[in-house]
């Protein structure tokens, strides 16, 4: 897995106007994003487990909140850019 | 185990790159090493490195509109890939109504068919695949990974 996105950086230009550039840190967003994760995880364990002992196919969504994690630590490198004849936006995941 | 080996077999591991890829990475180096009489570490004969820089990394999409509206988006592979093999653990109620979703809207993929060894085969085969759309209106549609 890759280092997970830090910082999201939007920039806007529109015409006749100053041009809009926000870092957007997504690192500080970690801490309460692990806490979340925690608790969702522990969840997720306690519904696999009831799932298996129910006899139930499907019991994999504690696997899929992990590979949920990982997939987000995979948008590092993303650029999302559209444009029109007023605005332009560009967004990158760095 | 040789330093370049060992590289390739970590990008397989993490997902970097798809078996095939490392499969052929490993059959260049074995031939370089094998056909090789110079001395060991020659930066042309055993190095991988610019076998896996050649290696696509990113998913293009460019969309031209007639009318000016531009969108323009680079997907990382590994992202693209990881996000495959998530669909496979998607709850069956859920996967069902996307499948629904998705063909109500003209495109009937059946994710519950998607495989491990298929979404590294559709991977290579989209490092290798090129799609240029340009309709009649002047829209331009272009997808293809660099």
């Amino acid at each position: 897995m890759n280092v997970p996105p830090l910082v999201l950086d939007l920039r806007v230009v529109r015409p006749q106007r100053r041009p809009v550039r926000l870092w957007l840190p997504l690192f500080l967003l970690w801490p309460f994003a692990l806490v979340l994760a925690v608790l969702a995880l522990a969840v997720a364990l306690v519904a696999d487990g009831v799932l298996l002992a129910l006899g139930r196919r499907y019991h994999h969504y504690t696997v899929l909140l992990v590979r949920s994690f990982a997939t987000l630590g995979e948008t590092r490198g993303m650029v999302i850019r559209f444009s029109n004849q007023e605005t332009a936006v560009d967004m990158t995941v760095q | 185990m040789s330093a370049d080996r060992s590289r390739i077999l970590d990008l397989l591991a993490g997902g970097k790159i798809t078996a095939e890829e490392a499969e052929r990475l490993l059959d260049a180096l074995a031939a370089s090493a094998s056909g090789a009489k110079e001395p060991a570490g020659s930066a042309i004969k055993g190095d991988p490195e610019p076998l896996i820089a050649a290696l696509p990394k990113y998913l293009y999409v460019k969309v031209l509109a007639a009318n000016g509206d531009n969108v323009n988006v680079k997907i990382p592979i590994v992202l693209v890939r990881s996000g495959l093999k998530l669909t496979s653990l998607i709850p069956p109620l859920a996967m069902d109504k996307i499948n629904d979703t998705m063909a109500e809207h003209g495109m009937s993929v059946d994710f519950n068919n998607f495989k491990p060894e298929d979404i590294d085969e559709l991977i290579a085969g989209l490092r290798e695949t090129e799609v240029n759309v340009d309709a009649k209106n002047g829209d331009t549609v272009r997808v293809y990974c660099a």
